[in-house]
């Protein structure tokens, strides 16, 4: 008997016309690791949450069709009573906690699930050393980056040492050399089951057994790996690789600096410095770069970039108006409709703010209020509005959090479209997103100096 | 000292306050715990103060004019209908100073708390009403984060060139703000029912004993208490 299944499950939010899931029946076997796949907006939190019980008895709405986990009928059962047997690590790290102290936040759930108290630090310190968070132990959460951060929740969901373990999205925060959380979170020993929902597929493809590829609120795509991957070269060739790695930018002006940090040093607090005595400049008609671990210190230098940070030593000269799109811009929306909060960039000029939503995708999203958009709509939201104040620098942090391949590849295709008008600055971990739209590589490493390099 | 006993303590000086007589002994306790939350980081603190001086300030200013007590006037006033005279008198500055001072010494007392007290730590004490000292934990949380919200809001609309300037400019994100507040209360509530909370045969991870201290700050509690209703 499979640990986990749906029969046909179908869903529909409170309030929501469409169904997010139509008739979904997969199945999940002890043991196995399978990628959940497919477009921002396309149900795949949503099947998670209804794998983990959340969906309908959290959310309420319209529930059809049957779930079943662990031998357990999930409308029967509420999702504290599955904690335990399911354990779900969610999009937002910063969401999901309850306490202010590492080991706390981690004994939470097996609090919860009644483990006896002698347990409790035992297994506290040891989910902490799988997720690779040993180090951590000890910590206060607001002293910890995003990437720790990440690390901290893995640890609370492998803490319950789960049957069925639901990811949604772990990578979303996560450097390069952070990837060996993915291969921890995977990590089936013992017979656990895991499901992981990703937006960055090229790294878990090597690390699952099986991908389900959910559109629209169906499942097209329910197979093993190999056979996955032949049917998204021919069906998705974006969720392999990428096809705008040789878009050229025309009509640039390379020379023409538009922003340089001349001698520049910072320090939020002055034992703790994070740019010490470093230059740097970016030209008009490139795409700049920025990479680096978690906590190296990227936006910060793009804040200063943009003129949100002054240096508390050297200077930032720049040329024309800047613009910065903040990490996780979904919360900083303040108006009720889409049209609305682009225009705010635009002195209220409407039809310039429906030409900056149509620019990334979002035609027909005029009306919508920004809090009933997906995280991937809501980051395009954003982006258009950075674009629609036509900025000579362009400074983007971690604009591709929650965009499908294909909605990345887009973007990647408008910002190398519109370089050649500005100076761009993006600060990113998405490798496959950084060498489709990198001129010009500027690696961030520990110690923290600027070392371009690539030329 | 452990947080439980930390927070009595800290209630019994705030009811102290409440229930002292004269000004100088509530304006002492005041400035005793003005200095506590001073040793709290300059980032964290200056909410909670600023929360404390405006609420302090606003009684200062308005109690005269709401009071009729008196015989010393220091300025008179029109009339006005239904409050009368609008006249200031000494002895209303005298008692506007000490309700002010009361209400300061409250509200510090719970910056304090909110600032200085590991919150955790006196949840995870809690041996009753578990999801209300939850409820309180959180709470307790919500002005840094907003906060924070708002600092990043703020940034955000400078990066897309808008200004965020003056009273009306500012009170544009309030409405924002509460939405973002309440859906992350929203998927915090989600998660942690997914980790579990609120399902029966719940443990508690063990709590190291109390100390010495901890007792006395416990036993010191109702004294303080009896000595600003008695003595202060």
């Amino acid at each position: 008997m499979a640990l986990a299944s749906t029969e046909a499950l179908s869903f529909t939010y409170p309030g929501g016309g469409e169904p997010v899931l139509r008739d979904v029946s997969v199945s999940i076997e002890a043991g196995e690791a399978v990628a959940l796949l497919g477009p921002s907006g396309s149900g795949k939190s949503t099947l998670l949450r209804a794998l983990a019980g959340l969906v309908p008895h959290f959310h309420g709405g319209r529930f059809e069709g049957r779930v079943c986990v662990g031998g357990r009928d999930t409308r029967r059962h509420r999702p504290a009573d599955l904690a335990g047997t399911v354990a779900t690590l969610f999009q937002d790290p910063e969401d999901q906690l309850v306490f202010s102290q590492v080991d706390r936040e981690v004994a939470f759930g097996l609090e919860n699930v009644g483990t006896p108290p002698a347990e409790i630090g035992r297994r506290t310190l040891g989910a902490l050393a799988s997720a690779g968070a040993a180090h951590l132990s000890g910590r206060r959460l607001e002293e910890v980056s995003g990437g720790e951060l990440q690390r901290v929740c893995l640890a609370a969901a492998l803490a319950l040492d789960p049957e069925l373990l639901l990811l949604d999205e772990p990578s979303s925060q996560l450097d390069p050399e952070s990837a060996d959380v993915l291969e921890r979170g995977l990590d089936t020993a013992g017979g656990r089951a895991v499901v992981v929902a990703e937006q960055r597929p090229q790294r878990i493809l090597g690390l699952v057994d099986r991908v389900i590829f959910v559109e629209g609120g169906r499942v097209l795509l329910d197979a093993p790996v190999d056979a996955a991957r032949a049917w998204l070269a021919a069906h998705r060739p974006a969720y392999l690789f990428s096809h705008t790695l040789d878009i050229p930018i025309t009509g640039s002006d390379p020379v023409t600096s538009v922003c340089r940090f001349v001698h520049t040093s910072f320090a939020y607090r002055p034992e703790a410095p994070v740019l010490e005595d470093e230059c740097l400049e970016l030209r008009r008609g490139e795409v700049a770069v920025l990479t680096g671990p978690n906590g190296s210190g990227k936006t910060t230098v793009a804040k200063l970039a943009a003129g949100l940070l002054s240096p508390s030593e050297g200077v930032v000269e720049r040329q024309g108006r800047a613009a910065y799109l903040a990490q996780d811009p979904g919360r900083y929306l303040i108006t009720e409709r889409a049209v609305d909060e682009v225009a705010l960039g635009a002195g209220g000029d409407r039809r310039r703010a429906r030409d900056a939503l149509a620019q990334v995708g979002l035609h027909g999203f005029e009306e919508r209020h920004p809090h009933d958009l997906s995280s991937g709509e809501r980051e395009r939201l954003a982006l258009a509005c950075v674009l629609v104040t036509e900025p000579d620098l362009l400074v983007l942090d971690e604009p591709t959090r929650g965009l499908d391949p294909e909605r990345r590849d887009e973007i990647v295709a408008l910002l190398r479209a519109e370089a050649a008008r500005r100076a761009t600055l993006v600060v990113t971990n998405d490798v496959v997103f950084a060498d489709a739209v990198a001129d010009r590589r500027i690696e961030r490493r520990r110690p923290r100096k600027l070392e371009p390099a690539l030329a | 000292m452990s947080p439980g006993p930390s927070a009595v303590l800290l209630a019994a000086v705030g009811a102290a306050a409440l229930l002292a007589h004269r000004t100088i002994s509530v304006a002492v306790i005041a400035a005793i715990l003005l200095g506590l939350c001073l040793t709290a980081p300059r980032r964290r603190r200056w909410p909670y103060l600023l929360g404390a001086l405006i609420s302090a300030g606003a009684v200062f200013v308005i109690t005269p004019f709401v009071e009729t007590i008196g015989s010393h006037p220091i300025w008179n006033g029109p009339i006005v209908p239904v409050l009368g005279s609008i006249d200031i008198t000494r002895e209303e500055i005298a008692a506007a100073t000490y309700q002010a001072l009361r209400l300061a010494s409250v509200t510090l007392a719970f910056a304090a708390y909110a600032l200085l007290v590991d919150q955790d730590g006196l949840l995870a004490s809690t041996r009753f009403g578990r999801r209300s000292a939850l409820a309180v934990a959180l709470g307790t949380r919500l002005l840094p984060t907003l906060e924070r919200d708002a600092s990043g809001m703020i940034e955000a609309l400078r990066g897309r060139g808008v200004a965020v300037s003056g009273v009306r400019g500012h009170a544009r994100l309030l409405s924002p703000l509460l939405a973002g507040s309440l859906e992350r209360g929203v998927n915090l509530a989600e998660a942690m029912e997914a980790r579990g909370f609120g399902r029966q045969g719940a443990t508690r991870a063990p709590r190291p004993p109390w100390t010495v201290l901890d007792w006395l700050a416990v036993a010191a509690a109702p004294l303080l208490v009896a000595v600003g209703a008695v003595w202060l």
